[in-house]
Parts: structure tokens; sequence; C-alpha cells
């Protein structure tokens, strides 16, 4: 079985002298980690297609994103879980209708249904009732638990986390990655996760398989935890 | 003029860009974009009676007192009739309407939508598989084109109101002030007036959008883009106005 996601020879930054080869297999959580200059904020526009990589190929579900019309990729982001880094929140809707946004425009669900399955996300999300307030009423973990519940709410395979842990406990990033993670199964997480971001907690890193480094010259190094 | 014209390209595009995409909402779609166009409907229509009502009564009331006391000096009071129809229902009206919701609705639009960019909610929308044309722009289209109609009809309706009670303390009689404007009434005016509401609506409603959303993801370009979008707005809504005169 193919890897949910691979970067196929992919320069990871503009300085990157050579091009990387990275998959994120099936059942697994892999973190790409680096500073602002590495380019790491960059991968997860590459692989919803949102940035074309300028070479090389990001393969998704074996399928080349960047080569797919405007209208295919936007349904074909429907199957990928994104939380984009400083959360993305709409400001003018709670919390709750964040959540269910996505399935509102693009599940074929009833109204109760998707009611029911935001209920379920912000139980698992431990969102209570800040899951009625506006982000501008929430703190920074609740908007956090919320563009989580967002990003898995149509229960993807696989999933992108941008800087997912930025401005919550060590504690909590770990509670947040188990969702993330959505169970346990005999090959691994029920999900492949790939994380980018500056830095995450070492809690973090000890759950995830692999921890790659981004250097600024554009290579990824293994790092040991 | 170039960049005048570099900017109504890419205003075509932006346009055509929009009318596609509205085209291919998805059925699940259609329900959000509708309550959204609510809001919006509701925000630059319903928030906005109060202004368009005063600004109508004021002008009307004016221009129908001035102009019974200096005509009536000539005999000429037929011509409330012409003015009523052309200078307030015909021109003064959609322009006086489109410019209020400029400064009101379109200044929003541009900044919430640039907001929207610059706090990553855009790339969010379209992470999650939502065109923002069709989530972010196209009830705030819908919302623009049908408040203005909307609106116009209103201003028209209290500006010969106002127009009556300008008439009536000026020393005319109702049946009189009705007869004459009814008379210098056509259906061409009436045409006239809702084609130049639609024309201006869309200029309301597309001109903000897109330079809501042509920002960068810095903050301090969201006032720029909403200075833009209200000098861009109001040269259209001006040249809109103009090319209707010359056409008819």
């Amino acid at each position: 079985m193919t890897a949910p996601l691979v970067f196929e020879d992919v320069p990871l930054n503009q300085r990157a002298r050579t091009a990387c080869t990275l998959a994120v297999p099936a059942h697994r959580t892999v973190a790409v980690l680096g500073d602002e200059a590495s380019g790491v904020d960059r991968l997860g526009g590459y692989v919803l297609g949102l940035e074309a990589p300028p070479a090389g190929r990001v393969l998704v579900f074996d399928t080349d994103v960047a080569s797919l019309s405007e209208d295919d990729r936007l349904a074909f982001r429907r199957r990928v879980g994104y939380l984009p880094a400083g959360d993305g929140l709409l400001q003018n809707l709670t919390l709750r209708d964040n959540i269910a946004l996505p399935l509102r425009f693009g599940s074929t669900g009833s109204p109760r249904e998707i009611d029911g399955r935001v209920n379920i996300m912000v139980a698992a999300l431990r969102l209570g009732g800040a899951a009625d307030w506006r982000p501008a009423q929430a703190n920074e973990e609740e908007c956090r638990r919320a563009a989580l519940a967002r990003a898995v709410a149509f229960d993807p395979g696989l999933l992108v986390l941008e800087q997912p842990f930025d401005g919550v406990t060590a504690r909590v990033a770990g509670e947040l990655l188990e969702v993330a993670r959505g169970g346990e199964t005999a090959a691994g997480a029920r999900r492949a996760i790939l994380i980018t971001g500056q830095e995450i907690p070492i809690v973090v890193q000890r759950r995830c398989d692999r921890v790659y480094r981004l250097t600024r010259a554009g290579s990824l190094e293994l790092e040991t935890v | 003029m170039a960049r005048w014209l570099s900017l109504l390209g890419a205003l075509a595009r932006f346009s055509f860009g929009g009318a596609r995409a509205a085209l291919r909402l998805p059925r699940a779609g259609q329900d959000v974009v509708a309550r959204v166009t609510l809001n919006q409907i509701r925000f630059t229509a319903v928030h906005a009676i109060g202004l368009v009502v005063l600004l109508s009564g004021i002008l009307s009331f004016l221009v129908i007192s001035q102009a019974v006391r200096e005509l009536g000096q000539f005999g000429a009071t037929e011509l409330i009739g012409t003015l009523m129809v052309i200078v307030i229902v015909r021109e003064l009206g959609p322009l006086f309407t489109a410019l209020a919701l400029v400064g009101r609705s379109g200044t929003a639009i541009a900044a919430e939508l640039a907001t929207n960019t610059v706090m990553g909610e855009v790339r969010a929308l379209q992470g999650m598989g939502i065109d923002p044309r069709q989530y972010l722009v196209l009830p705030r289209f819908i919302g623009a084109l049908a408040s203005m109609f909307a609106l116009l009809v209103l201003f028209d309706v209290v500006a010969i109101a106002a127009g009556f009670a300008a008439a009536a303390i000026n020393g005319m009689t109702g049946s009189r002030y009705a007869e004459i404007v009814l008379r210098s009434l056509t259906a061409r005016d009436v045409l006239l007036t809702v084609a130049k509401a639609l024309a201006l609506g869309v200029i309301v409603g597309v001109v903000p959008s897109y330079f809501g959303l042509s920002v960068r993801r810095a903050a301090t370009d969201v006032p720029v883009a909403v200075s833009r979008a209200t000098v861009a707005s109001i040269v259209g809504v001006f040249l809109c106005s103009a090319s209707f005169v010359l056409l008819g």
C-alpha cells in the first residue's frame, strides 16, 4: 500500500540545493520542524494544492494535487483534514458553526445529521459551553480545539496540522494529538498525520513516528527524540 | 490610464471567475450561501433604511420647495414633474443610494474580506475545499444587488412623498402635484432606473470584494484596500451614471 502523502523530489525551500523525498505512511505521524526561514510553513500549502511546489510532485492518495483542475482540487481537499497556522477560524461564526461549516458546505448530510456530528466533535474536543462563543470570546486553547474539530469533521484519512500546538500546554498538546490520531488500530493511528511548525512539545515528539528538522539549506535531517 | 485599464481587466476577470464559481455552487452550499446572503441584506438594506429615508427626504424636500417657489414666479410649475422624475428619480436617486451603500457597506465589505485574508480565514476556507468566492463574495454580491434595488425603490417613494409635502407647504394642491409627477413619469424612466439600480448594485458588490480579497497577508494592507475600494467604487458609480445619461 502506498503512503497517503509523498513529497517526490520537491525542493523544500528556495535555497534548497537538493530536492527532498518524504513520505507520510498510513497510520503514521510525521513531524517536520524548522525555523521561519526554512520554508516549513509552505509544506501544508503544497499538500492541499494551495501553492504549487517549484519542482517535483506532491502525491496525496496517489494523486498529484497540483495537476488537478481548480474544481477537482476543491473537492479533493475535503479528503484531507487541515488545521492552518493561526487556526483560521471565521471570526463572525461561533466555534460550533466553524466546525459545522465544512460539513454544511461539502456534505450531503441533513441538518440533523450535521448537528449530531458537530455535537460529537464538541464533546470529543471538550469544548463544552465555549462552542457557542465566537473565536474572539474564546481563549487560544479553545480556538485550537475548535480548529482541530473542524479539521477532522469529515473524518479524513490524512491530516495536515500547521503549528497546531502554539499557545497550548504540553498536556493539552498531547490530548489534541490523540484526538487527531483518531484512535488506534493494530497498524497504528487511524489517520496519517503531517505536523509542520517551528517547535512542538517533547511529549508530542515522542508520540510521532518520525520527526524531521528542515534546515535553512533545505535538507531534511531525522531527529532523535 | 493604463493602471485604470488594468484594474478594469482585473475586475472583469474577478467577476467572470465569481460568476463561474456561482454556477458551480454545490447543492449543500446553497443553504449556507442563502443564510449568509440574508444576513448581508439585513446589514446592507435593512440597517440603511434610516439613512436612505433621511437623504431622500431632505434632498427631495429642498429641491421641490425651491422649485415650486422659483418656477411659480414664471408660471412654470409644470416643470416640477420633469424635475422630480428626471433629476431625482432617474439621476440623483440611484447616485445617492449607490454612494450611501458604498460609504456604508462597500467599505465594510472591503474591510471584512481584507481582514478575512490577513487572518488566514480565506486560506483556511480554501484548505477545507470551500471556494471563497462562493462563500464570501457571492452572498455580498447578491446582497448588494438586492439591497441597491430595494433601497432605490424606497428612495424614490420617499422622494415623491417628500416632494408632495414640500409642494403642499408651498401652496400647491396634492392632486395637482400628483397629476404633474405622474404625467412626467414614463415606463422608460422606470426601466432606466431599474437598469441603473442593477448596474450600480454590481459595482457596490464586486469592487469592494475584489479589493478586499486582493490584499497580501499584512494588517497594514487592510486600510489601503478599504481606501482603494472606496475610491474605485465612487469613480465606478459616477462613470456608470454618466454612461446611462449618454445611452439615453
